[in-house]
Parts: structure tokens; sequence; C-alpha cells
């Protein structure tokens, strides 16, 4: 056998060797992602008739004409854009702090921001209702100074936020600190040199340095919202309530799974939409380091 | 244009003390190299006139205004970084109009100022290139042409060439000296090649520990180190321990007259000042190595107290490994406690043995 056959036959192994390896992992994913989704996908778009399976797009004419569908739809889209604003602006003030920050604070502060990460979700909504619900800890500190009570947040719409802000700011925070590390403490003391104060150096410098960052921080956040269950469902109200709670109640409840599936792809839709500049953000910053 | 003074000026990091109670005046439109080792304290001298280290004490003026807490951004002084910090998101004109930009000009002389920069530091047309596009010395270019629109009184570089290779290294040392004559700019450079410093510096103070060793103009700061230190960090020297006995020096075999009380000392020969003398049989010190530069011979002799010498020859003089050689000494020095105690006058041959 010649030398070029013995390396080309190399290299036929070693790419049967590759597609072996991926293979595991592409078939779970094939058949406990994609093939559900696809049924899914189907049901919600066909409908049984006598002479067999029909094209109906019923399901999804229900729910865009059911008004407590649509305030479903349209409380998670409100909590998920409130929470996505709040964790980038707490998560990136955070962030340049701790980047840039020489106090001995920072240590105890990173400790602090990414706790949460430890504590289970259904710990932190009791100590939420323990803290801010009726007669919780700060209706108790409020009375014994002489202060009138709050209107607690608990079976409100930010009950949710404050819970989904707490539990999602770890993850957000370390993406934003990721970024950050990208941008070099030189390149913003040129910026400061040549006239540019705080402010300007982050609008200029930092915050287009960091603009896919952000995005992929809320493009996680993001998806991360509308799948949400356990906070939304201990802290928020019952009418209207997030896509996660509603897809629950529908499917166990009022036992029905063709409309729970319609909520489910009007869910993934949104957060294909947000899957796509996420892998369009990625694409790019690749573009620009491989330029 | 402006003077700097620097006024005992301290800085530490905890308990380590970077910059130890430094005083430095320089003049308008001068050229002066802080060189040193790494760890000197250079940088931080460098970034405590660009605002960008607040000193622990001390005081910095420019042109007479005390602008020691002054921050970067109020400061009259432009910086070159080591690392180019260009900013990747901007293009060539972006990043030289940036700080124009901030001060509000008119959007024509903006593009005036900006084109002319750039032509200034030979980047002309260039202006629309992304700045991953350049080589390393065109980053580096357009780092100083970002620094120089700004018209600073006072430009800072900090190891502005490190990361380039040798012959760019010179070729842009020698145009920023020239375009610091043609501005008529005052500099301040740090630098920890001697070369570099030796090539373009009005005058070079050499730092050690955060402490000013010398203040000197190259010339004077070769021919004449003011300590053991110096003469051992610019240029090459062999630094041999000795004594001086009855106004005799002696260091590794080699007898020197002196006017120096009896003590410890130590004797320091440039390469170029030691003369080489063909010795036949086993008399004087071995040559034991000889390597050709094209421009000279550097030749390293084994005295026999087995101290070793380099020595620097003219070329096609026909040394080589294992012939002997006496050894003589146009010019010296002594240094005691590290500082300089003895040098001959100027034209007073000096001669010696190697045994």
């Amino acid at each position: 056998m010649s030398r070029a056959e013995a390396t080309r036959q190399d290299a036929k192994g070693g790419r049967l060797f590759g597609l072996l390896l991926i293979a595991a992992p592409v078939s779970l994913v094939l058949l406990l992602i994609i093939w559900p989704v696809a049924l899914s996908v189907f049901d919600t778009l066909t409908v049984e008739t006598p002479s067999g399976v029909a094209l109906s797009l019923d399901a999804y004419r229900f729910f865009f004409s059911d008004g407590f569908s649509l305030r479903n739809l349209w409380m998670t889209i409100q909590v998920a854009a409130i929470c996505t604003v709040l964790l980038l602006i707490i998560s990136l003030t955070i962030a340049l702090y701790l980047r840039f920050s020489t106090s001995r604070l920072t240590g105890y502060i990173q400790a602090l921001a990414l706790f949460p990460l430890f504590v289970p979700s259904i710990l932190l909504a009791y100590a939420l209702i323990r803290t801010l619900g009726p007669n919780g800890t700060v209706d108790i500190l409020l009375n014994a100074v002489g202060l009138p009570k709050l209107a607690s947040p608990y079976l409100t719409i930010w009950g949710p936020i404050i819970g989904l802000v707490w539990d999602n700011l770890p993850l957000t925070l370390l993406i934003v600190l990721a970024g950050l590390g990208n941008v070099s403490s030189a390149s913003i003391d040129a910026a400061r040199d040549v006239g540019a104060n705080r402010a300007q150096v982050l609008r200029y410098i930092i915050l287009p340095r960091i603009r896919s960052t952000l995005l992929v921080a809320a493009s996680f956040v993001v998806l991360g919202l509308f799948s949400a269950f356990t906070l939304p469902y201990l802290l928020g109200p019952a009418v209207p309530e997030m896509m996660g709670p509603f897809m629950r109640r529908t499917i166990i409840d009022v036992d029905d799974p063709l409309q729970a599936r319609t909520q489910a792809v009007v869910s993934f839709m949104i957060c294909a939409a947000f899957a796509y500049f996420y892998v369009r953000s990625i694409a790019r910053t690749r573009r620009e380091q491989s330029s | 244009m402006a003077t700097l003074e620097i006024k005992k000026l301290s800085r530490l990091f905890g308990d380590t003390r970077a910059v130890d109670d430094l005083s430095l005046t320089i003049g308008d439109g001068e050229l002066v190299c802080l060189l040193g080792p790494s760890g000197s304290g250079k940088s931080t001298v460098l970034r405590m006139i660009g605002g960008f280290e607040e000193p622990t004490a001390g005081s910095i003026l420019i042109d007479g205004q005390d602008v020691t807490r002054v921050p970067p951004e109020r400061r009259p002084t432009g910086m070159v970084f080591q690392s180019h910090a260009l900013w990747a998101h901007m293009d060539v004109f972006a990043n030289v109009a940036f700080g124009l930009k901030l001060r509000r000009l008119p959007k024509d002389e903006i593009h005036q100022r900006v084109n002319a920069s750039l032509a200034t530091v030979g980047l002309e047309g260039f202006g629309a290139r992304k700045t991953t596009q350049l080589s390393g010395g065109q980053q580096q270019r357009v780092a100083l042409a970002r620094s120089l629109v700004l018209e600073p009184k006072i430009l800072l570089l900090d190891e502005p060439f490190a990361s380039l290779d040798q012959h760019l290294r010179e070729r842009l040392r020698e145009e920023v000296r020239e375009i610091q004559r043609r501005v008529g700019i005052t500099m301040v450079f740090v630098t920890h090649g001697q070369d570099e410093a030796l090539a373009i510096a009005d005058r070079i103070a050499v730092m050690r520990d955060g402490r000013l060793e010398q203040l000197s103009r190259p010339d004077r700061l070769y021919r004449q180190p003011q300590t053991e230190f110096v003469a051992g960090f610019v240029g090459q020297m062999n630094l041999l321990r000795g004594a001086v006995r009855s106004n005799v020096m002696t260091a590794a075999g080699i007898d020197l007259p002196v006017t120096l009380a009896d003590g410890l000392a130590t004797l320091a020969l440039r390469p170029e000042d030691i003369a080489l003398e063909r010795r036949s049989g086993d008399r004087g010190a071995e040559v034991t190595r000889v390597t050709d530069f094209g421009t000279h011979l550097s030749i390293e002799v084994k005295t026999r107290c087995e101290h070793r010498l380099k020595i620097m020859a003219q070329p096609g003089t026909g040394w080589s490994t294992g012939m002997r050689a006496e050894l003589s000494a146009h010019n010296f020095a002594i240094y005691r406690d590290g500082k300089l105690c003895f040098m001959p006058q100027p034209g007073s041959a000096q001669s010696s043995v190697a045994a």
C-alpha cells in the first residue's frame, strides 16, 4: 500500500471515529428534543377528520383569540422584558465594579452576587414570601419603627420579577464578567488619556466591546424566563399567569393537551427568535475574531 | 511644549515601594528616557505622570501647574501604550478622531487634523482600515497619531516598541525621534532597552528599585557611570572584585595605578577599553572564545586567576581560541560601596599584565 493511500485510509478512519463520537449526543437530541417538538408542532397544525388527518390552524386561532391566553402571554413577555432590563443593569453595574475596582470588598461582593446560584428556587420563593409577603420581615420592621405597611409584591407581577431577577443574577453576572474580561485596562486608560470621562468610556468603549456579550446574556435570560415555573407559580398572581404555570394548569387541571402544546409552540417560537439572535451574535463575533 | 517637574515622588503598593522619593526635571522639548530593569518603577512613574496612578507622596508639575491629583482626562499629556490599546470596534480614522470628537470640534477640523496626524506617522490613506488589518508597527503608529492629534504638552511612551521585531523597532524609534524634533514636543520614553535609550534620548534617567540612580546625557552615562549598577546595566562591562593597596588596584591579576585609600573595591572595564597583545608560550591570559559580529570581534579570555573577561577587538586581527595574550586597559573606573570613587583622567594610558 502506498503512503498516500495509507494517509487517505487513516483520514477516513478518523472521520468515522469522529462521527461515532457525536452519534450518541446527536441521537439523544433528535430523540428527546427534535422529535417531540416536531410531533407537537405537527399535532397543533393538524386535526383528525373522518377522512383522515387534515391541516388546520384551529388551535392557534383559539389561542390568539382567547383573551385569557393572550393576557398570560403578554404577562410573560412583560416579566421577561422587565427582568432582562433589570438583570442587565444590575449585573453590568456589579460586573463593572468587580472588573475595575481595586477594593478588598470585591471578593465579598462577588461571593454575594453568586450566592443565589446555590439556593434552590423553592427555598428562594419561600424566603421571599417570608420577607416581602404580608406580615413578612419588611412589614414587621416597618411596623416596629412606626411606618405604614408597604403594598406587598407577593401575588402580583412584581413577585416573580423579584424572584426571577435574584435567581438569574449569578448566571447573567458571570456572562457579563466574562465579556468585560475581554476589555483590556489599557484600552480604557487610552480612552481616558484622550479625554473620555467615566460615562464616555462606558458608552463609547466598554458597551460597544461587550454588545455581543449583552445580547448573549439577554438571550439566555429570556429563554430561561419563558420556561420558568417554580417562582412564577409560587410568587405570581393566579390571573394572569406566566406561560409555565399556564401550561401546567392547561394540561393537568383543564386536561387540554392540544392547547398546552399550542402554548408550548408559541413560547418556543418566541424563544427561537432570541436563539437566532444568539447564534447570529456568536457567528458575528467569530467572524470579527478571524478577520 | 512644556516643562515637567517631579518632586519627591513616591508610590507604595502595599508594603512594596515601587517609586521611592524620585525627583526629576525635564526641559521644554526634551526627550528623556526612563531606563531600568523590570520592576525598577519606570512604568509606574510614567503612569503617575499620565494620571493613571496616584502618588503616595510627592508632586508632579507641568509648566509649573500642580497636576498631581488631576485625572488623566484633564491632564495635558498623551500616552502611547505598550499594547497599542487601539479600539478594535473603530477604524483607524475613528481611533485617531475619538479625542477630537469628545472635544466637540467641527467635522472639517477633525478631518483635517486626523489626516495630518496620520500623515505625520506615515499612514496617509489608512483611515478606513480596521485596526486588526494593520501590522504591529502600523498599529503602534496609529497609537502615536492618536496621541499626537491632540497636541499634548507632554507625550509619554511606555515601552511602545517592546512587542516589535528588532528592525522595525530601530526604524520606528528613529521616526519617533524625527517626529519629536519636528513637533518639538516634550517626551518621556520608558524602555528597558539600553540601545533604544542611548539612540534617541537627550538625557537618560536610570532607575533601580524605584530610585533614580543617574540622570545624564547618553555619552556621559556610558563613559562616566556614577554607580556600579549603572556601569553594569548600560552597555557591556567587566566588573571585577579586588582591592586597593598602596595606590595599586589589583583585580583578576590586573594591576592598575590609582590614587585611593586601601580597601576593597570593584574594577570596571569596558570591553572596548581593553587592548590585547599576543604572547607566546603559556604567559598571559588564555583566549577561550572568539565571536565575529562583523563590525567587531568579541573575545572572551580567562586570566590566570580564572576570571573571565570580555574584550572587543577589530575584525580580521587573527585572534582564535587557545591563543595567549597580555591585556592593557586605557580607561577604567573603580567603585567602592557601589559609588564611583576613581576614574583616570582622559588620555592617561594605564597598562597592566594579566597574570
